[in-house]
């Protein structure tokens, strides 16, 4: 014999484990507190969603909230939109529209310099608006064959090829970078140069940002002395995090965990009304979910009332509308009632394959039982599914293959206007969930071109009225934001994009 | 003088009464197991659960809390209002199953090339051996993660990821006792007389190898049997279907501090496996692991 191969050193081990990951399960696990007792004053953003790519204009994930989160404290836009949904400007002081909304024309900010000390100018804003529509990223649908030139230093002139009142808020994600980046560019962007309020000073894709103050921010230098966007996908870790101050501020809390939060002194919790909307689009290119009778009987085969009321009862309302409340283009739609009974008939009739199963796909552990929810009721009336939860780049690139039957999102939208989510993602051309509807998309394009907000919002909700009848997804929910953070910070304003600023915070001494 | 004598008559008795604890200790573990092995095979056929099956309005109940249905749910439920006790039950059996495949798959196809490579020596041994060499050298759950990880998952994925590093200590134990073997007196009888290889090897040889097999086999029953819940933990183990302990522990992670349960039982559940196999497997090696060739 060689050695005795059952010396107890294998199940020694074994047991061991067995005792590390129950104690490491039962929270014994100690977490060093870091963030607080340095003197300086840092803090620590334990953030959801990874940040792979800091380039807000790239194709692969620059649309992503993560991206958009560290972008806008990186860059400067021409404007932005404040937390109540009104427009301010960034670099831009004024703008003004021509009579038919289609040429728009932004005086710049004078003596806006980037980090690295050389100046801002309007061929910097044009060349970053040509890069931006020339890497062709889901934002850049926004602005097809948009022109933008500068006929002066200090202006730049947007030109559209249609009348687009939503011009101003989709431009909210639109950031300036020198005009010597062109093309995608990585290397630029791992130590990015910008005119935002924090320069970057580590960044690391798997799963942490640090930023350090813009001495040459225009606005005054912010009062942090360094900012750390760390990923923690886990809620437990977040919300241990949170609780030892390694983290100083959360957000995306489930009602769960609310109460637990809201008990401990040295936090505040406060809930906002997101833009954002639980959105599970079916794939209409998908031979089983192309006629409309099939998609509607899904939905209602679904108890969401029920679901919302026992997973979210703080921060998810049953939604109305496939854009949320805040958001401009909301029309009231009729609420789909739960009815398994009419759902099987309907399916039965409409000759649907009860034997062939459902992909239902989504990332993002935190969405796991709300989707075993929906699951269960469809089982319920003998429709099969698979739940599939993937990796956040695997979701996204088959997001965009569509390679899954129903998908579930929760839709964000940063520029609070319905021609971002509604005008980008349900036209034939945009090809995202296999619906293709002619007049729809007259619909979308006249709201688009109407300088009229009421007759905007009037032309989204028509557009809201078909999406929602032909059920091109199902709208579960209208989220509300839980944000949490350390008292020690002052000045935070919970934002209902989910992309929260940090230029104004500071940490109070304590 | 008078200490030591009833020193010397004290001694006797408490010596026998700490081998009869003692003998009654070492049967523990056969108990435990028994229960887990009842509770794997009737347990299933006793409680109904459907893994798929919600029900929202009984969420988060702790032990021993009474249903809206009407029942109790002994030990409590989980984040979507489904029964923990059925999902040990069921867990078990999912436990049980995947242990005992994966260490056969393993058993057979370790002994197999360890017997072989042991047996007939010279370059299919240092083959054999040197590929063994180099898979001991990667860690195993590391090799179990990427295998699961790259196929869509299923049982039999499952099985076939932890047999692909599992067999190897089969192989290292069968080839030694195969290597020793093969050198005694009634091998070299059959030989002489003609016998096949074949025959020698299946009738001489292998019979040899049962004991420190049967040991060994305990021992990796723990391990695989742990493997497959962190591989159900990490979400690439079991389908969504199936119930593993591993899945219930990682669905119950963010309760640890309201819902200890949901994951705290599954977890003492797997605990207790682990260790009762371990001591099982020691005493097993004890017996039979070298014993028996002496």
């Amino acid at each position: 014999m060689t050695r005795s191969p059952a010396s107890g050193k294998a199940w020694r081990a074994a047991v061991g484990l067995a005792l590390a990951a129950a104690l490491a399960l039962t929270g014994c696990s100690t977490t060093s507190g870091g963030g607080g007792g340095s003197g300086k004053s840092e803090i620590t953003v334990a953030g959801t969603y990874p940040i792979q790519n800091l380039d807000p204009a790239s194709p692969s994930g620059g649309s992503n909230t993560g991206t958009q989160l560290v972008a806008q404290e990186l860059f400067s836009r021409l404007v932005r939109v404040r937390p109540d949904g009104t427009v301010e400007g960034d670099l831009a002081t004024e703008w003004k529209a021509n009579a038919t909304a289609s040429e728009y024309t932004f005086t710049l900010r004078k003596d806006v310099k980037f980090s690295d000390g050389s100046p801002l100018t309007a061929d910097d804003v044009v060349a970053s608006f040509k890069r931006l529509l020339d890497l062709k990223s889901t934002n850049a649908a926004n602005f097809t064959d948009y022109t933008m030139t500068a006929p002066s230093p200090d202006q730049v002139v947007l030109k559209a090829t249609k009348p687009d009142a939503a011009i101003l808020r989709k431009l909210s994600i639109f950031y300036v970078i020198p005009a010597k980046v062109t093309g995608e560019d990585p290397d630029f962007f791992k130590s990015p140069v910008g005119s935002g309020p924090f320069k970057l000073e580590k960044f690391d894709p798997s799963g942490s940002v640090a930023l350090v103050p813009n001495a040459n921010y225009y606005a005054g230098v912010p009062k942090l002395d360094r900012v750390t966007f760390r990923t923690m996908p886990e809620l437990a870790a977040r919300m241990t995090a949170l609780r030892t101050g390694e983290a100083d501020l959360i957000w995306g809390i489930p009602d769960d965990q609310l109460s637990q939060v809201k008990s401990d002194s040295n936090l505040t919790v406060e809930t906002v009304q997101s833009t954002a909307v639980f959105t599970m689009w079916f794939n209409s290119s998908e031979p089983a979910l192309r006629d409309a009778k099939v998609r509607r009987a899904l939905w209602q085969a679904v108890d969401f009332p029920t679901i919302i009321k026992q997973l979210y009862p703080e921060t998810g309302s049953l939604a109305d509308s496939p854009v949320s409340p805040v958001t401009l283009g909301y029309v009231k739609q009729q609420p789909v009632s739960y009815d398994p009974t009419a759902a099987k008939a309907a399916l039965t009739a409409a000759g649907f394959d009860f034997g062939k199963k459902l992909r239902l796909q989504f990332a993002n552990a935190e969405f796991r039982p709300f989707n075993q929810a929906i699951v269960s009721d469809l089982q319920k009336i003998g429709v099969q599914v698979d739940l599939l939860e993937k990796e956040q780049a695997v979701f996204t690139k088959d997001l965009l293959a569509l390679n899954w039957d129903v998908n579930f999102q929760q839709l964000s939208n940063p520029t609070y206007d319905a021609a971002n989510t509604l005008g980008r993602l349900y036209t034939c051309k945009a090809k995202r969930n296999g619906y293709c509807n002619p007049e729809l998309d007259k619909l979308l394009a006249a709201a688009a071109a109407s300088p009229d907000e009421k007759e905007r919002t009037r032309l989204y909700g028509e557009a809201s009225k078909i999406i929602w009848s032909d059920a091109v997804g199902m709208f579960p929910m209208a989220v509300k934001y839980a944000y949490a953070w350390n008292k020690r910070l002052t000045g935070f304003t919970p934002d209902p994009a989910g992309l929260p600023d940090l230029a104004k915070v500071q940490v109070s001494s304590s | 003088m008078t200490a030591s004598i009833t020193a010397s008559a004290v001694r006797p008795a408490v010596v026998r009464r700490r081998t009869a604890a003692r003998r009654w200790l070492s049967r523990i573990p056969y108990a435990v197991l028994a229960i887990y092995a009842a509770v794997a095979v009737a347990g299933p056929l006793l409680v109904d659960y459907n893994p798929i099956q919600t029900d929202l309005a009984n969420r988060l109940l702790k032990p021993g809390a009474h249903l809206s249905s009407g029942g109790t749910a002994w030990l409590g439920t989980d984040g979507l209002g489904r029964d923990i006790f059925a999902q040990l039950v069921y867990g078990a059996r999912t436990s049980v199953l995947i242990g005992v495949s994966t260490v056969v798959v393993s058993a057979v196809v370790g002994t197999a090339i360890g017997v072989t490579a042991g047996y007939f020596r010279g370059w299919l041994d240092t083959v054999l051996s040197r590929g063994i060499d180099i898979l001991l050298a990667f860690p195993a759950i590391l090799l179990a993660i990427v295998i699961a990880g790259s196929f869509e998952r299923s049982v039999v994925v499952v099985v076939g990821a932890l047999s692909a590093t599992a067999w190897i200590s089969f192989a290292r134990v069968t080839r030694g006792t195969a290597l020793s073997v093969r050198e005694r007196a009634w091998v070299d009888a059959a030989r002489v007389l003609g016998v096949k290889r074949r025959f020698i090897l299946i009738r001489h040889v292998l019979p040899f190898t049962a004991g420190p097999v049967v040991a060994l086999a305990t021992l990796e029953f723990a391990l695989v049997v742990l493997a497959e819940a962190g591989l159900s933990f990490l979400g690439i183990g079991l389908p969504p279907s199936a119930v593993s302990w591993g899945q219930t522990i990682a669905n119950g992670k963010q309760y640890l501090a309201t819902a200890w349960w949901i994951s705290g039982l599954p977890g003492l559940a797997l605990s207790l496996l682990i260790v009762s196999i371990g001591i099982l497997g020691d005493q097993l090696t004890a017996r039979f692991g070298r014993g028996q060739l002496r």
